[in-house]
């Protein structure tokens, strides 16, 4: 991944990128994707050789305790021939045993030997697939970069060929303070109308004008109450 | 989500008050410009890969900063990145841009909810930056 990194900033340092060129060529990619592929080769390759010598292991495991289980039934045997006194019968039972043992000792080397090699076969499965993972992090980093510079490209294009659609960041700005300045005047005139429409205005008028709506009211009703005095 | 559900999509809809005006960049890759309502000065870029939604501001390029001051433009654009929602800042070419990427699984209203935040933290970048311009 670091060697990924940092091809990409040396040739965006080295301005390769203006054009939207691909900064790990498409050779690079390929190699890039050759190893994805390989290394999912391998993996399922390998996965399907730990199932099979899983299965043997536990093939293996069965024969086992098959041989053992023999080995002591005929035990069992070889005990009662015995105190029959049928000597000679026993010992046939007792070299019966001794095939049993032997290759019940025998399957369980093998199966030794085979567990081992599942373990190491674990082992590369799992490099395997972190290999793969990392293979695949690297590709998405080269490809997303790729995609960014020719659609960055792509925009410039655009926008040079239709001056209009944007400018330098000091117009962006003019036009952001202009809009922003024309919501304020809106704002501005919506409050003003709101006031208008309810009078409030009006009313505000007045009151600087000194005449006041409702002091003069209660005047009124104070002057009316002194000149008719309650019967 | 593929560029023509989002087109349709998106001309559409409205989110948080917000209509969105979509128009195909030309080019052999999905390139879509949408302009957010008020929010019209920085016209969104969204492009869809396999791996992600990516949107895109255009803040300023770098002929138009004062040298002297980017050192502490770039220092105060690191720091400004991880606080901002859903927004981060970089840079490709000469373009500085301020970017969200998003899912491919996203839904319409999380790609107009990162369209809003992104046009209006745009806005206020080129404002907080300002003085930085040359």
């Amino acid at each position: 991944m670091r060697s990924v990194l940092n091809k990409i900033l040396t040739a965006m340092r080295g301005g390769v990128n203006e054009l939207g060129e691909a900064v790990v060529d498409g050779q690079g990619n390929r190699i890039l994707e050759q190893e994805l592929r390989d290394s999912g080769q391998e993996l399922s390759q390998a996965k399907h050789e730990l199932a099979a010598l899983m299965a043997e292991a536990a093939s293996l495991g069965r024969q086992i305790r098959s041989e053992q289980d023999s080995a002591a039934k005929r035990e069992q045997n070889a005990r009662k021939a015995i105190e029959a006194g049928q000597e000679d019968l026993a010992r046939e039972v007792a070299e019966r045993i001794v095939g049993h043992e032997r290759r019940a000792a025998e399957l369980t080397q093998t199966r030794t030997l085979l567990q081992q090699r599942i373990t190491s076969l674990k082992d590369r499965v799992q490099r395997a697939e972190k290999q793969l993972a990392d293979y695949r992090r690297e590709l998405q980093v080269v490809k997303t970069n790729e995609r960014v510079l020719r659609t960055t490209a792509q925009i410039d294009t655009n926008i040079n060929s239709q001056k209009s659609s944007l400018g330098t960041a000091k117009e962006t700005l003019e036009r952001i303070r202009e809009r922003q300045a024309r919501e304020e005047d809106r704002q501005t005139a919506g409050a003003t109308l709101e006031k208008e429409l309810t009078g409030a205005n009006l009313d505000e008028k007045l009151k600087a004008a000194g005449i006041d709506g409702e002091q003069d009211a209660v005047n009124n009703v104070l002057a009316r109450l002194k000149d008719k005095p309650a019967p | 989500m593929d560029i023509q559900t989002l087109i349709l999509a998106l001309s559409e809809s409205t989110h948080a008050g917000r209509n969105f005006d979509v128009m195909p960049i030309a080019g052999k890759e999905p390139v879509l410009q949408v302009t957010v309502s008020g929010a019209d000065e920085t016209p969104v870029y969204v492009t869809v890969t396999d791996t992600q939604i990516l949107c895109l501001v255009y803040l300023f390029d770098e002929q138009e900063l004062n040298p002297e001051r980017l050192h502490e433009l770039h220092e105060n654009m690191l720091r400004i990145s991880v606080p901002m929602p859903l927004s981060s800042l970089g840079k490709t070419g000469g373009h500085y841009v301020v970017y969200g990427a998003l899912s491919p699984t996203s839904g319409e209203a999380e790609i107009m909810q990162e369209l809003v935040t992104l046009a209006e933290n745009a806005i206020d970048l080129l404002q907080t930056f300002e003085d930085y311009l040359a």
